[in-house]
């Protein structure tokens, strides 16, 4: 089975370090959530694994199956089975998503293998379908005009195309309403397999009322300082994150 | 100092013969040798350099042809008194001043001096003749600095060989001036020749608004004119600059201006072009420290068988700073006008924020509007863009003006403002805004 | 400076590059010329040349006039590259050709010259999906062949020297009028010098189904070719046009200066797409003109991948009521190369339109230039230009320019111009690389974004071509 480890990680940005020491091992077919306020380094963690050019990692490792990341361009990462589902995804003007994710498995395939079209569309408009995405969108420049949930379950349709080991899905839920939220946790829902390690990053429990991790890590200035089962989310919920803050001073 | 040249001359030059210089030199006896020879220097330039050629790109569209130097002369200043007694041109003068500076055919008239705290924070506001002889390290280390470079640089050499009158500003560090500085330049009799000089200094964080008028005595009488503007703003330093030229119709006029912005300085220059017969604006923003910032801005109403000749470039030296042109054209009756435009950035001037624009708006089947807006990109991390626009009014918004029961001229001139409006609520200063609007107006009269 | 060369070579950093993006067509196949005009230009060559060509006098005095034209004027290096200067004119062998008359099969075309084609794949295409087909070979076409049904149609679609010959009057009539001898110093050099290029002429009320097609191939060193087009579509007819050329690359300079003129007549359409492709020493200095005539349409569609250094600015004389003219422009430049295109707008009727889209990309030192003119003069009334034109700028040292010149006159017009320039952010790199495609992958797919609403525009076959291009060019442009 595989195994994304974290160990002991330092980020920077700039001179300024964001994480500081953090340590996580998520298998294939769990779901990992890590919370914690605004500022707290969780989409640095995740942008740092996925190797943004912006972070530095000034020490500790990301191994994947045993195998260091942090020497891989952000391509091989992916390669490799990374999948990050951004917050703010990019626009890419004239690149319609039906390139764009036939280009991303090309890629995978390498120079000497073509890969096939007629099986690929047939895919494609199967997740398409799955979360609920018109199809009219596979010409569609990739993230160009597209509303904050539309850009969303584009992501989550790259996600389902492209069969990732681990996802990390950085604040997926923010900037959803409810109706589209749910379609978002239902997409990820039936990509939850023994295949897939997910590693979800919010604010809020809202969406893990979806998507019911089987882990709960609180992050809280660059550090992991609570972990438990959903339980905990609930506990944070219903205490907020100034109760938390004060636990940590009081310990 | 080194031997200088002898004094040359070369025919294509009219009016201004090696004569003329000697005679106007043999006046200055009074003031420093370096002055005196910078101006025989300058002459020499000026002298060894050929009229603009049609060929030359930066005269493209431009009438070179109207650019003959014969019958003009350096005014005497005896026939002043009678040529400013009947003076009718109006000028932008209705708002609150900190001082005033005027001159008439070359010469300093009596203003309206400096309040006396401001002299005493250091603040240096007089004509350039008083200051190159007191203050003549700062002067000689700012004087014509940044060469003219887009195509008038034999008109900026004569400027600097026969020039006696205009402001020198300087402001010191940290001097903030609420009001407006004013200067007045006036042309009077026909076939003078006039050559405004102005040099604004500001030091580090220093503040200030200077305020031009251009004007003729008489609309009736043409002349020649050569102004030249350098601008310096230091460190953090922010000047508005306004300048209004209104000229007679007749008159033949360069107004040659150079700005300096030095790191997180922001300079607005606005240019209100009103008058002369063929005026040619060149304007050159270099932006040479971070964070340094040129706002351009110009307004031209041109009518009759005027020629407004605008050409600009923003030179962007070093990473990170920003220029925004906006050059407004009216245009009526048989009138041209030429906007040619660059933005240019250097290798490794990355993050520059650019942008030029430039808005033609055509009242009569006769106007021309030309517009070459250019860029010279050689940084890949910039955001440079431009566009140019020659169109009509509304007929939808002009209709509906007139159902209103307005006459066409009136809804016309309503909807100038209405396409002004954009350049001049740049301004803070809303009384300056009101004086240049009422200026504008005096282009219509009904 | 070497005997030998014509220009010094290119630097060591133009080199690297050689190879990639003309890899399809760099390669060369001895051939033995029957007719040589030798090396260097006067009016000898021209003797030959008519000679050679059994000319008409006019045409003879037409070149010999055109030859001074070109003598007197200077190198237009006042707003041009003074890159110019190192054409050096004395060196360039003006005519070569195996024979002046073009076979109409493949069999019949010399084996030596055939197998180029047949590598370029042009008797493929031709099966495939066109109308017809020209095949140049240095000066002169070495195939011409037109699809009977579309001949039946009462389409000409010769090579110009025999279209001078057998359609004197036609040709006459217009050769020459939409480019004057004298507009600029090359269209005056071509006049002198031309060889080969299309003739076309469609009849009245003929819509051409599939497009007609021609390759330009140099394969001479030292060389200059000189086609000359001129296509006439007469009222209410349509036809499509494309290009394509290439040359192997050498280390001395080959010139191309052609002349294109393109006539619609009333409500007549016309749509030219290029495809350029020359190798990297080729000086590609093209004069292209089209005048529509009321209500008719004419549309330049110009790639431009190859070549050292281009000139080029295709145009369109709008001299009916109502007729509308359109250029897209997309320029490749890569180191040592420059792109100076453009287009130019004549707006000489009411009620004309036109439009300009342009799209460059700089990729390392390469340099775009885009020179626009629009002219909407007095008296006229409803004319409207819309101009749009954006640079893309790959690495920290590429560059890029536009200088547009516009004029209108008078109150009844509307002329626009919007230009923006831009590189590919840092973001969309990541975004892309974190989906698993290399960072040259990703930078093929944001270029190719970049002029994806302009290519969709082309046919098919030249929209892969052009895609393919980009991809091979972006290689190597990063890291």
């Amino acid at each position: 089975m595989s195994q994304l480890v974290i160990q002991d990680l330092h980020v920077a940005i700039g001179d300024k370090p964001v994480v500081k020491g953090v340590s996580l091992a998520v298998s294939q077919g769990e779901v990992h959530a890590v919370m914690g306020p605004n500022g707290t380094g969780k989409s640095t963690l995740a942008k740092a694994i996925a190797g943004h050019p912006d972070y530095t990692i000034t020490h500790g490792d990301v191994l994947l199956d045993g195998r260091s990341l942090l020497a891989m361009e952000p391509d091989e990462r992916a390669r490799a089975g990374l999948f990050l589902a951004f917050q703010y995804p990019s626009e890419v003007p004239g690149v319609t998503i039906a390139n764009f994710v036939r280009a991303a498995l090309q890629a995978r395939l390498g120079e000497s293998a073509e890969l096939d079209a007629t099986g690929y569309y047939k895919k494609l408009y199967e997740k398409m379908d799955l979360l609920k995405i018109d199809r009219k969108f596979t010409s569609r420049s990739v993230n160009e005009g597209f509303s904050g949930g539309e850009k969303k379950r584009c992501e989550i349709l790259q996600m389902a195309m492209l069969d990732p080991k681990f996802a990390m899905m950085d604040e997926t839920d923010s900037g959803l309403d409810i109706d589209a939220l749910r379609v978002v946790a239902d997409g990820v829902n039936k990509l939850r397999s023994g295949q897939l390690g997910i590693l979800l990053i919010t604010h809020y429990q809202r969406l893990l009322n979806y998507i019911v991790p089987d882990f709960v890590h609180v992050m809280y200035d660059g550090r992991i300082v609570r972990s438990g089962d959903k339980g905990l989310a609930l506990e944070l919920e219903a205490k907020g994150y100034t109760w938390l803050k004060k636990e940590l001073v009081h310990a | 100092m080194s031997a200088l040249p002898d004094i040359q001359t070369a025919a294509p030059n009219g009016a201004f013969t090696s004569e003329m210089l000697a005679a106007h030199l043999a006046a200055l006896g009074h003031l420093p040798k370096w002055w005196l020879d910078l101006k025989r220097e300058a002459w020499n330039r000026f002298a060894a350099l050929p009229l603009p050629q049609r060929t030359n790109e930066l005269w493209r569209f431009s009438n070179v042809t109207g650019l003959k130097l014969d019958g003009y002369t350096l005014p005497a200043l005896a026939d002043l008194k009678s040529q400013i007694s009947n003076f009718k041109s109006p000028s932008a003068g209705a708002f609150p001043q900190a001082a005033t500076l005027a001159f008439a055919n070359n010469r300093a008239l009596p203003g309206e001096a400096l309040p006396a705290d401001l002299r005493e924070e250091g603040v240096i506001f007089e004509p350039i003749e008083t200051a190159l002889a007191g203050h003549a390290d700062l002067f000689r280390q700012h004087f014509m600095a940044q060469p003219v470079n887009l195509g008038s640089e034999k008109f900026a050499a004569l400027n600097a060989a026969l020039t006696t009158s205009g402001a020198f500003l300087y402001v010191p560090r940290d001097v903030e001036l609420a009001q407006p500085l004013v200067v007045t330049h006036v042309l009077a009799g026909a076939g003078s020749a006039v050559f405004p000089h102005t040099l604004v200094i500001l030091g580090d964080n220093a503040r200030a608004t200077l305020v031009e008028n251009f004007l003729s005595a008489d609309p009736a009488e043409a002349g020649f004119v050569t102004g030249v503007n350098d601008l310096y703003a230091g460190p953090g330093a922010q000047l508005t600059y306004v300048g209004t030229q209104n000229w007679s119709p007749g008159t033949l006029a360069f107004q040659l201006n150079s700005t300096v912005v030095q790191r997180d300085a922001r300079v607005l220059s606005l240019n209100l072009h009103l008058g002369g017969r063929q005026s040619r604006h060149e304007s050159h923003s270099r932006l040479q420290g971070p964070g340094a910032y040129s706002e351009m801005l110009a307004l031209t109403v041109a009518q009759g068988a005027q020629e407004f000749d605008q050409r600009t470039l923003q030179s962007h030296q070093v990473p990170n700073t920003g220029s925004n042109l906006l050059y407004k054209n009216v245009l009526l009756d048989q009138a041209r006008t030429i906007f040619s435009g660059l933005i240019i950035v250097d290798p490794d001037a990355q993050k520059t924020d650019a942008y030029q624009s430039n808005r033609n708006l055509l009242l009569s089947d006769e106007a021309e509007a030309n517009s070459l807006p250019g860029l010279e990109i050689q940084a890949n991390d910039v955001r440079c863009t431009h566009g140019a626009t020659s169109g009509h009014v509304d007929e939808e918004q002009m209709f509906y003006l007139k159902s209103r029961g307005i006459t066409a001229a009136v809804a016309r001139e309503l909807l100038v403002f209405g396409f002004f409006e954009e350049v001049l609520n740049k301004l803070e200063n809303e009384q300056l805004h009101a004086a240049l609007r009422d200026l504008i107006q005096t282009k219509f009269t009904h | 400076m070497a005997d030998t060369d014509i220009l010094e070579t290119q630097t060591a950093a133009t080199s690297s590059v050689a190879g990639i993006d003309q890899s399809v067509g760099d390669f060369k196949y001895d051939v033995k010329y029957d007719f040589d005009a030798g090396t260097g230009l006067s009016e000898r060559t021209i003797h030959y040349i008519s000679e050679v060509k059994k000319e008409a006098p006019w045409i003879h005095e037409f070149r010999l006039n055109a030859l001074k034209t070109f003598l007197a004027k200077p190198l237009p290096t006042h707003w041009a590259t003074r890159d110019l200067e190192n054409i050096n004119f004395d060196k360039i062998r003006y005519y070569l050709s195996q024979g002046t008359k073009p076979k109409r099969s493949w069999d019949e075309v010399p084996a030596d010259i055939k197998k180029t084609f047949e590598r370029l794949g042009i008797p493929e295409q031709e099966r495939k999906f066109l109308a017809g087909v020209e095949a140049q070979f240095d000066s002169e076409a070495a195939y011409s062949n037109i699809k009977e049904v579309v001949a039946k149609q009462g389409v000409i679609f010769l090579n110009s020297s025999e279209a001078l010959r057998t359609h004197p009057e036609i040709f006459r009539r217009w050769f020459g009028k939409v480019i004057p001898t004298g507009d600029n110093k090359f269209s005056a050099l071509n006049s002198a010098v031309f060889s080969g290029g299309s003739f076309i002429y469609v009849p009245p009320g003929v819509k051409v189904a599939h497009p007609l097609q021609a390759y330009f191939r140099i394969n001479a060193e030292n060389f200059g070719q000189f086609e000359r087009t001129l296509i006439i579509v007469d009222e209410g007819s349509e036809v499509t046009y494309m290009e394509g050329c290439t040359a192997p690359k050498f280390s001395t300079t080959t010139l191309h200066s052609a002349v294109v003129e393109l006539v619609a007549l009333k409500g007549a359409k016309i749509q030219y797409i290029t495809v350029q492709n020359w190798a990297p020493n080729v000086f590609n200095l093209v004069t292209k003109r089209g005048l529509a005539h009321e209500e008719a349409e004419i549309k330049w569609i110009d790639c431009n991948i190859g070549s050292r250094l281009t000139i080029k600015y295709p145009g369109v004389v709008l001299r009916g009521r109502k007729s509308r003219g359109e250029v897209i422009s997309i320029a490749l430049a890569n180191d040592g190369q420059h792109q100076d295109t453009g287009a130019k707008m004549v707006h000489a009727a009411d009620e004309t339109t036109s439009t300009i889209v342009a799209k460059s990309i700089s990729v390392g030192q390469g340099r775009s230039t885009y020179r626009g003119l629009v002219h909407i003069p007095r008296h006229l009334k409803g004319c409207k230009n819309n101009t749009e034109c954006d640079a893309l700028l790959i690495n920290t040292n590429s560059r890029t320019d536009t200088y547009p010149a516009i004029t209108v006159r008078g109150q009844q017009h509307a002329a626009q111009h919007e230009a923006s320039v831009s590189k590919v952010s840092e973001e969309m790199i990541f975004y892309m690389q974190s989906r698993g495609l290399t960072e040259a992958q990703a930078m093929s797919l944001a270029v190719n974004g970049f002029v994806n609403d302009l290519v969709r525009q082309f046919p098919m076959e030249y929209s892969v071509e052009l895609k393919r291009l980009i991809d091979l060019e972006m290689e190597g442009s990063v890291g």
